[in-house]
């Protein structure tokens, strides 16, 4: 909190520097005017004690004059030598108006110390008489000496009256200064106090605005702070936490959807797999059923029903075989021909299934249970619905890089909407057919060949449909098994 | 709202800064009305001017010209007398002048053993010049250096005709005098009868005012005394209201010839409404002048020596101011 005291201290200091001038200046000049009172009233004493002085010589001269002792000779020159140094001190107060008073009192003062001294001469050589007469003359001049001391001090006076004058009227000047400056002083204070509360008070306000902000969840505001004290510091330190959250909430927010992604594809795959298991219902007690039904219409003769369980029980082995591993497509290829047979069971005259393929590309591998689903679909809506049947052609031809397998019909086609809609895979599982939808084989086969371009849908609404799956002539990798096995 | 408050704020800070700023300066504004210290010039002369009645317009007139020349001459003059006419102070005033070592005393004039002996023994054993100034002592009695003023025998001369023109040769003169005349006033007296002693029709009567030995206590009984007067003369101007207020009790004033001399107060205004025939103008400004110049000279060129007998300022008579 190094800045916010330091704005405390500084809003002290002046206050206190404030207060040490007026202080200052009042002492100074209160100094002053106790000088200058001082002077004056030196200069009342001193010339007054002149005086006195005059009037204790006269005196001890007449002590003297009395008893000519040693001691009262002493007492003279002392209070003589008293007076020269008075004298002195005296002469220096001369200014330019009391000039000629002053000089006449300092004379007058001489004048006596010399009648003194002649009298105390005279005494000395024996003139009694003459020393009485300098005597009178002494306190003539003693008594003149006070006279002139009181035109002295009156001069004085008169002088310096319009000094003492002046002084009551700064007296009562300073009172009104005092007034002022508590005044002035007040408003300052108020307005500084105001100013420095203001800067400490501001940014902390911001800043509190700033966290109310977070705390409901707006991080995209950037957090400001005008100041350089501690409160920036604050400020700066809560903006970094507040970009580091934003960054993590973001990052949060990526990270879900990838792994919502991720899970939808393990779906899929769970999905496929899942309705693979439900076809697994005691598969080998379904397979054998199948063999031994069979068997039972062979013995009775009827060949051709022999023959249709023969191919469900083919299609159902490889099924459960085949479904989470990639195959030869001959041998896709052979459990589709199973599959039409039933089929040709089943429709008759009205299915006509037409196969174009090229023998070159039977070693490829493909996922299983790929083929049956598109080829049921086609029945599914090319034939099934009309009277007359339809006809289903089965192509696999070589391309550059893929072998492209084509299923066409001769149905009533279906819409642009629909075909990207299964295009991009998103169309509901058909409820029909063995359950494994378009959707499933498009996805599976995106993944098998790491690539969103395997499928083409080419249709017209009463011109049938063509459907092309492209299947990879060299794969990349092997991701595929390795995600099914592990799941 | 925000900016007028700040408006007024700052409004309210400069009002009081301005006015904290003027009484702080108005407080240590440090020009103290004191007068200079020190001049100590010793050569400028102290000289100190002595009068009677110093509130009297001639003895003013007189301050005024010596207070004129002194500022001319670089002279420190101190005026000092005493208000009406107290001997024994005017002594006082002297004493305190010499034993204050001053470096010159122009005085007027007393005719007393006090004084003569101040001046002669106080202020020459100072080394003190005096001058005298208005009214003369006796020089040889003085020991005083000179005297500045009105010739007052020929004052007294002046008066004398103008009576011959007014009056004519015959009448009965009353002189007026202090019961002991100062020497100015002998010397007036004097001038009067130098020229009047050539009239035998004329009778001088000195009256001594306050004289027992002659019964004239009081200006009163002088009209008792002579009532035959036709004339008088104030050799002491002094008495001049005083007579005529008596005299106006009793008849006109018209007939009588009555002169004074300017030392009395009331003089011109006497002469304005005709109460009294004439006065005798002295020069009272020019003889303040003339006595410090005097001074000076003597304090600075120490071996000029100065005329004793005195230097004569001008005299004359005013008849009537209205000139009728």
């Amino acid at each position: 909190m190094r800045h916010l005291q330091k704005k405390i201290w500084l809003l002290a200091i002046v206050v206190l520097i404030i207060m040490v001038i007026i202080w200052i200046s009042l002492t100074y000049y209160n100094q002053k005017m106790q000088d200058q009172y001082n002077q004056i009233l030196e200069r009342y004493l001193v010339m007054n004690e002149l005086n006195m002085l005059s009037q204790e010589t006269v005196a001890s001269l007449n002590a003297y004059l009395l008893d000519p002792s040693d001691a009262n000779f002493r007492t003279i020159e002392r209070r003589k030598n008293r007076m020269g140094q008075l004298y002195d001190e005296v002469t220096a107060f001369r200014n330019t108006d009391n000039e000629s008073e002053l000089t006449n009192y300092t004379n007058l003062t001489v004048s006596l110390v010399e009648m003194t001294e002649r009298s105390v001469n005279f005494q000395i050589s024996g003139e009694i008489e003459t020393a009485k007469s300098a005597l009178n003359e002494a306190i003539h001049i003693a008594d003149y000496v006070s006279e002139m001391r009181l035109s002295v001090i009156d001069k004085e006076l008169r002088t310096y009256d319009i000094f003492y004058r002046e002084m009551i009227d700064r007296s009562e000047k300073l009172t009104e200064l005092g007034v002022w400056l508590l005044m002035t002083i007040i408003l300052m204070l108020l307005f500084f106090t105001y100013w420095f509360s203001l800067r400490i008070t501001k940014p902390l306000e911001k800043l509190t605005e700033s966290a109310k902000r977070l705390s409901k969840g707006q991080f995209d505001r950037e957090i400001e702070a005008d100041s350089k004290d501690e409160t920036a510091i604050l400020a700066g330190t809560f903006e970094q936490m507040r970009i580091n959250i934003n960054n993590l909430f973001i990052e949060t927010k990526q990270k879900a959807r990838l792994e919502a992604e991720l899970q939808e594809s393990k779906y899929l795959l769970k999905e496929s797999q899942l309705l693979s298991l439900q076809s697994q219902i005691n598969p080998h007690f379904l397979f054998n059923t199948l063999n031994t039904l069979s068997k039972k219409a062979y013995i009775e003769g009827s060949e051709e029903t022999s023959d249709l369980l023969v191919s469900i029980a083919d299609l159902m082995r490889y099924n459960l075989r085949h479904m989470d591993k990639p195959t030869a497509l001959h041998e896709e290829l052979h459990v589709l021909k199973q599959y039409i047979q039933i089929q040709k069971a089943r429709y008759t005259d009205r299915l006509t299934f037409i196969t174009e393929i090229d023998e070159s590309c039977l070693g490829i591998q493909i996922p299983g249970m790929t083929l049956q689903p598109i080829v049921e679909n086609a029945i599914i809506h090319a034939v099934e619905p009309s009277e007359d049947g339809g006809t289903i052609l089965f192509r696999v031809r070589q391309a550059l890089n893929h072998v492209v397998i084509e299923v066409e019909d001769n149905g009533p086609g279906m819409t642009e909407e629909k075909i990207e809609m299964l295009k991009d895979a998103r169309a509901v599982t058909s409820e029909k057919g063995t359950g494994i939808g378009f959707k499933n084989v498009v996805q599976r086969l995106k993944l098998f060949n790491a690539s969103d371009e395997v499928v083409d849908i080419q249709s017209k609404i009463g011109h049938g449909t063509k459907i092309s799956l492209y299947i990879l002539k060299e794969r990349s990798d092997m991701t595929y098994d390795q995600s099914s096995h592990s799941g | 709202m925000r900016k007028l408050l700040i408006l007024m704020v700052s409004a309210v800070g400069l009002f009081l800064f301005y006015f904290t700023f003027q009484a702080a300066a108005a407080v240590f504004y440090t020009d103290w009305d004191l007068p200079d210290a020190g001049e100590q010039d010793e050569n400028v002369p102290r000289v100190v001017l002595i009068t009677n009645e110093t509130d009297h317009p001639f003895w003013r007139d007189v301050a005024a010209g010596a207070e004129k020349k002194a500022g001319e001459l670089n002279v420190d003059l101190d005026v000092s007398g005493i208000y009406g006419s107290n001997t024994e102070d005017f002594l006082r005033k002297i004493e305190i002048a010499i034993y204050s070592k001053v470096d010159g005393i122009i005085v007027q004039g007393l005719d007393n053993e006090k004084f003569k002996e101040l001046t002669k023994l106080k202020a020459a054993s100072y080394g003190i010049p005096v001058l005298t100034v208005a009214h003369d002592v006796p020089k040889e009695e003085s020991l005083r250096k000179t005297y500045i003023g009105s010739d007052q025998f020929e004052a007294g001369e002046l008066l004398a005709r103008e009576l011959l023109e007014d009056m004519g040769t015959t009448g009965e003169v009353i002189l007026m005098m202090d019961s002991e005349p100062e020497y100015f006033q002998r010397q007036r007296l004097e001038g009067v009868e130098h020229v009047l002693a050539g009239y035998p029709d004329i009778e001088m009567i000195e009256a001594k005012i306050g004289d027992r030995e002659q019964g004239l206590s009081t200006v009163n009984d002088l009209l008792n005394h002579f009532p035959q007067a036709t004339s008088f003369l104030a050799v002491n101007a002094s008495f001049t209201e005083e007579l005529v207020k008596e005299i106006e009790t009793r008849r006109k004033v018209d007939p009588y010839y009555i002169y004074t001399f300017d030392e009395e107060r009331g003089a011109y205004a006497l002469l304005e409404s005709g109460k009294i025939d004439g006065v005798v103008e002295q020069s009272p400004e020019d003889m303040g002048q003339l006595s410090v110049e005097l001074m000076s000279d003597w304090l600075q060129k120490d071996s000029q020596p100065l005329d004793i007998e005195g230097y004569f300022t001008e005299v004359s008579i005013v008849k009537d101011l209205n000139g009728q």
